[in-house]
C-alpha cells in the first residue's frame, strides 16, 4: 500500500519535472521574439536609515502611453515614456509628489549623455540648448533622487528604434486611445527579479607614497603633502554613473601629478624634503566616509606630520576662475601661504584663484567637502574645485548629466600645472619666483594625451562605490597606474557604515512589443468563422447542390439516428 | 490573449481542410484512408528532397536569388511530382472514384504539407507577445497551398490514370501540371529575385491558385465529357 503510494507520488513527481521543463523550454523560446530590445538603466534604489528613496520595483510589464494622454486617464497600468527634451519638470514633480499611481516610467536620454557615443564629443561644447537641456536633466536627477517612487523607473537612450515607437504611441495618444488591452499597441516589458538588499558594501581606498630624501643623521620625520581625490560617483542611473567631471577630472589630475612627481622624485638630486602621499578615496557622495576610514586608519605620527592635504574636486569644466575651499579662517598662517602659492601660480597661467572659508560644524553630519574630513582631525587641507557653493547632500556627484561631453581637458591640464607648480615651488622652496618647472615642452611637460586617455576611461566607467567590488578591474586599474609612478601602494577595502542601504539590480534589458488587442483577436475569429462557413456552403453547393446543404440544417437529429 | 491569436491563426492554416473534407462527398464515402496514405507519402518525399537538397545545393550565406541553385531546386522540386504520382497510381486504398481519389490525395497531401512547414513556426510565434501579420498570411498562404495541390493531383490524375483524353488538350494539360509544379520556385523567386515583400507574394499565390484551380477544372470537365 505504502510502496503504491510512493511510486504515484514518484510518478507525479516526474510528471511535475516534465510540465516545468516543457514550460522553461517554452518560456525560453518566448524571450527573444520581441521587435526591439534595448538596454535600461534602473534608476537608483536605496534607503536613508531606514526610509526609502529612488525606484522601489524593477519589473515592468504594461502598455507604453506618452504625455500626450487625454485628462484623467488611467495610468496605473501604462509606462509612460518621456523624452527628456520635452519633459515638464513642474508636472512630474506634481505627479510624483501627489504620489499618483502609475504603470512605471521610461525616461529616453538624448544620445550626447551616453559614454558610448564617440562621435561629436567636445564638438558644439558651447551650445546654449545642450546648456538647458544639462540644466533639465540635473533637476530631474535631483528630483528622482530624493523621492520615493513606487513603480518602476527606467533611463535608455534615443535611437531610431525607440523613436519610432514613441512616434507611433503620440500618434494613438492624439487620437484617444490610450493603450489598453482592448486597443492594442506597444508593451514594454522587462522582466527582473525582486531587487535585493547589497549587504555591506565595500568601499576601497588606494593610497600611493612619493618618499623624500632623507639626509644622514635627520632623525625626525620628513613632512609630509597629501593630494587627494574621491573616485566614486552617485547618480540617478548608478550603471550611467560615470562622473568625468565629479570626479573623474580629479582622479585624473592626481595621476598625473603623481606621474610629474615621481620623475622628479626618481633622482635624488632633485628629491624634495617632503613625502608625497596620494590617496584615492572612495565614499565620496556619502559624506567622505571612505576619506574618514582613511585617515582613522593612519597612525597619530604620521597624521601629525602632514603639512598640509590638497583635495581635488570637479575641477574639469571652468573657464578662468577656481576655489579653494577651507575651513578655517583665512588668517590662519598655513591657509594664507597655501593660498599665496596657489594664486601666486594662478597668475602666472593667466587665471584667477580665490578663497573660500566655510566653517565646519561638528554637530552636523553632513560633511560637505573632503577637506573637512581633514579639518575634524586638525589637519590642515583645502579642496580645489570650479563649484562656488558647497553641494547638498547626493548633488554634484557625477550622475547622469556629468558626461564626457561637457568635460574641457584643456581646464584640467591648467589644473595640473597649478597644483604641480605651486606644491613644486613649496616643496623646493622658491616661493614668489616665477619659475616654470612643469613648462610646456620640457621634459617636465604636462602630457595632454595621458590625461585625455584617462579621462575617457573614465567617462566610459560607471564608479558607484557599493555596485564595485573588491577587485573591480577599475580599483585594480587605479591600483597598478599608482604602482607605476609611486612606493608603497595600499588598498584598504573597509565596510560603508553610515545610514545607507543599497540594492542591486541597476541594469535591465527592456522588450518592445507590438500586440494586437483583444477586439482585433474577436474581429479575426468572426471573419474567419464566416469564412469557414462560406467555404463550406460553397463547396456543398457546388459539389452536392443546394438541397443538401439545406438538408443538413434542417434535419441533424435524423442523421444521428441513422448513424445509431 | 495570444494563445487567442494562436487559435486564429491555426483555425485558418487548418480549417479548410478540415471544411473540405467533410463539405465534399469526400466524407460521404470515407476517404480517409487515401488522405492519410498521401500524407505519409508526402513525408516520404519530404525526407527525400531533404537529403537531395542536402546533397546537391550549396548552403548561401546570404539570402540572394541564384539562377543555377535555384534551377536545381526547381528540379529537386519535382520529387513531389514523383511523389504524388506514386499516391495517385500506386495506392490502391478501396475503390473510390477517380474524382474522389484525387481529392482525397490532394488534400491528404496539402494537410501534411501545412502540418510540416506551417506548425512548428505557429506554435512558436504567434503565441508570443508580439503581433505581426505574418502568421494571417501564413494561413493565408496554406489556404492557396491547398487549392494548388488539389489542382495539382487534378491534373495528375488525368494525365496518369484517364486514358481516353481529347487530344487537343493533353499539349495544354501539361502545360498547366508544369505551371503548378514549378510554383514554389516561381513564389521563391518573386520572394528573393524580384524582393516582393511576403504579403504580395501570398496575394499572388492565392490569384494564380484560384486561376489554376478553375483551369484544371474546366479541364477536368472536358476530359469528362466524352467518357459520359
Amino acid at each position: 500500500m505504502g510502496s503504491r503510494k510512493a511510486r504515484e507520488r514518484e510518478m507525479l513527481d516526474s510528471v511535475c519535472s516534465m510540465i516545468a521543463l516543457v514550460f522553461f523550454l517554452v518560456t525560453c523560446v518566448e524571450l527573444c521574439d520581441a521587435a526591439t530590445v534595448v538596454d535600461v538603466y534602473r534608476l537608483i534604489q536605496y534607503d536613508i536609515s531606514g526610509a526609502p528613496f529612488g525606484s522601489r520595483l524593477a519589473k515592468l510589464n504594461h502598455h507604453a502611453g506618452s504625455l500626450h494622454f487625454p485628462p484623467g486617464a488611467d495610468l496605473s497600468r501604462t509606462v509612460l515614456m518621456i523624452p527628456v527634451r520635452d519633459l515638464n519638470i513642474t508636472f512630474l514633480q506634481d505627479y510624483i509628489a501627489q504620489r499618483q499611481p502609475l504603470g512605471g516610467l521610461l525616461f529616453l536620454l538624448p544620445q550626447m549623455f551616453s559614454f558610448e557615443n564617440k562621435d561629436d564629443m567636445r564638438s558644439n561644447h558651447q551650445n546654449q540648448g545642450n546648456d538647458l537641456l544639462k540644466n533639465v536633466v540635473a533637476e530631474l536627477e535631483q528630483l528622482l533622487i530624493h523621492a520615493n517612487v513606487p513603480y518602476p523607473v527606467y533611463f535608455a537612450f534615443e535611437d531610431d528604434d525607440i523613436d519610432a515607437v514613441l512616434a507611433d504611441v503620440k500618434r494613438t495618444d492624439a487620437i484617444g486611445q490610450p493603450a489598453t488591452a482592448t486597443t492594442g499597441g506597444f508593451k514594454l516589458v522587462v522582466s527582473a527579479p525582486e531587487p535585493k538588499k547589497l549587504i555591506s558594501p565595500i568601499i576601497t581606498n588606494i593610497q600611493g607614497w612619493l618618499p623624500g630624501l632623507k639626509t644622514d643623521g635627520d632623525a625626525s620625520q620628513l613632512p609630509t603633502i597629501a593630494i587627494v581625490a574621491s573616485y566614486d560617483t552617485f547618480g540617478a542611473a548608478p550603471a550611467l554613473s560615470v562622473g568625468s567631471d565629479s570626479n573623474g577630472s580629479g582622479i585624473v589630475a592626481l595621476l598625473e601629478i603623481a606621474r610629474l612627481f615621481s620623475l622628479l622624485y626618481s633622482n635624488p638630486k632633485t628629491r624634495g624634503r617632503y613625502n608625497l602621499l596620494f590617496g584615492l578615496t572612495s565614499g565620496g557622495p556619502y559624506n567622505y566616509n571612505g576619506t574618514q576610514k582613511w585617515l582613522r586608519s593612519f597612525d597619530q605620527r604620521l597624521r601629525e606630520s602632514i603639512d598640509y592635504a590638497i583635495c581635488l574636486n570637479s575641477i574639469g569644466s571652468w573657464d578662468n576662475e577656481l576655489w579653494i575651499h577651507v575651513s578655517k579662517p583665512a588668517e590662519n598662517v598655513y591657509i594664507k601661504q597655501i593660498f599665496e602659492d596657489f594664486s601666486n601660480v594662478a597668475e602666472g597661467l593667466g587665471f584667477k584663484v580665490g578663497l573660500k572659508h566655510k566653517k565646519i560644524n561638528i554637530s552636523n553630519p553632513r560633511v560637505a567637502w573632503e577637506h573637512e574630513q581633514f579639518s575634524r582631525l586638525r589637519v590642515t587641507a583645502a579642496t580645489l574645485s570650479e563649484l562656488f557653493t558647497a553641494p547638498e547632500l547626493l548633488e554634484s556627484t557625477g550622475g547622469l548629466v556629468d558626461s564626457r561631453h561637457f568635460v574641457n581637458e584643456t581646464a584640467i591640464i591648467r589644473s595640473v600645472k597649478l597644483v604641480a607648480e605651486s606644491l613644486a615651488r613649496h616643496i623646493y622652496g622658491y616661493q614668489g619666483n616665477n619659475i616654470q618647472i612643469f613648462a610646456d615642452g620640457g621634459s617636465l611637460a604636462v602630457n595632454p594625451s595621458y590625461i585625455q586617455s584617462w579621462l575617457d576611461f573614465l567617462s566610459r566607467t560607471p564608479r558607484v562605490a557599493p555596485f564595485l567590488s573588491k577587485n573591480d578591474p577599475l580599483v585594480m586599474a587605479l591600483k597598478k597606474e599608482l604602482e607605476d609612478h609611486t612606493h608603497e601602494v595600499n588598498v584598504q577595502n573597509e565596510v560603508l557604515d553610515g545610514m545607507f542601504t543599497f540594492y542591486d539590480l541597476t541594469k535591465a534589458r527592456l522588450a518592445i512589443y507590438q500586440v494586437a488587442s483583444v477586439t482585433f483577436d474577436l474581429l479575426l475569429l468572426l471573419v474567419l468563422g464566416s469564412y469557414l462557413i462560406v467555404l463550406f456552403s460553397f463547396l456543398v453547393i457546388t459539389t452536392r447542390g443546394l438541397d443538401d446543404l439545406i438538408s443538413i440544417f434542417r434535419r441533424p437529429p435524423s442523421r444521428k439516428v441513422k448513424t445509431a | 490573449m495570444t494563445v487567442f491569436h494562436f487559435f486564429n491563426c491555426a483555425i485558418l492554416t487548418f480549417g479548410p481542410h478540415a471544411v473540405y473534407y467533410s463539405a465534399t462527398p469526400l466524407s460521404e464515402y470515407d476517404t480517409l484512408g487515401t488522405s492519410i496514405k498521401a500524407a505519409l507519402v508526402y513525408l516520404g518525399t519530404a525526407l527525400v528532397k531533404l537529403v537531395c537538397l542536402a546533397t546537391f545545393l550549396k548552403v548561401s550565406e546570404n539570402d540572394s536569388f541564384d539562377p543555377y541553385q535555384e534551377l536545381l531546386k526547381a528540379l529537386i522540386g519535382f520529387v513531389d511530382v514523383a511523389g504524388l504520382y506514386f499516391a495517385l497510381t500506386q495506392l490502391t486504398h478501396r475503390n473510390i472514384a477517380q474524382n474522389h481519389k484525387f481529392q482525397a490525395v490532394g488534400l491528404g497531401w496539402a494537410f501534411a504539407d501545412s502540418v510540416l512547414h506551417r506548425l512548428a513556426p505557429l506554435w512558436v510565434g504567434a503565441r508570443g507577445l508580439e503581433f505581426t501579420w505574418d502568421y494571417i498570411l501564413q494561413g493565408i498562404e496554406a489556404n492557396a497551398n491547398l487549392v494548388l495541390s488539389i489542382s495539382l493531383a487534378a491534373l495528375g490524375s488525368l494525365i496518369w490514370l484517364r486514358k481516353n483524353k481529347p487530344k487537343t488538350l493533353i499539349p495544354i494539360i501539361y502545360a498547366c501540371a508544369v505551371i503548378v509544379a514549378t510554383m514554389p520556385s516561381i513564389t521563391s523567386y518573386l520572394r528573393r529575385g524580384l524582393g516582393w515583400h511576403f504579403p504580395k507574394v501570398v496575394g499572388f499565390e492565392l490569384f494564380t491558385s484560384l486561376v489554376m484551380a478553375f483551369i484544371s477544372c474546366q479541364l477536368f470537365a472536358a476530359c469528362q465529357k466524352p467518357s459520359a
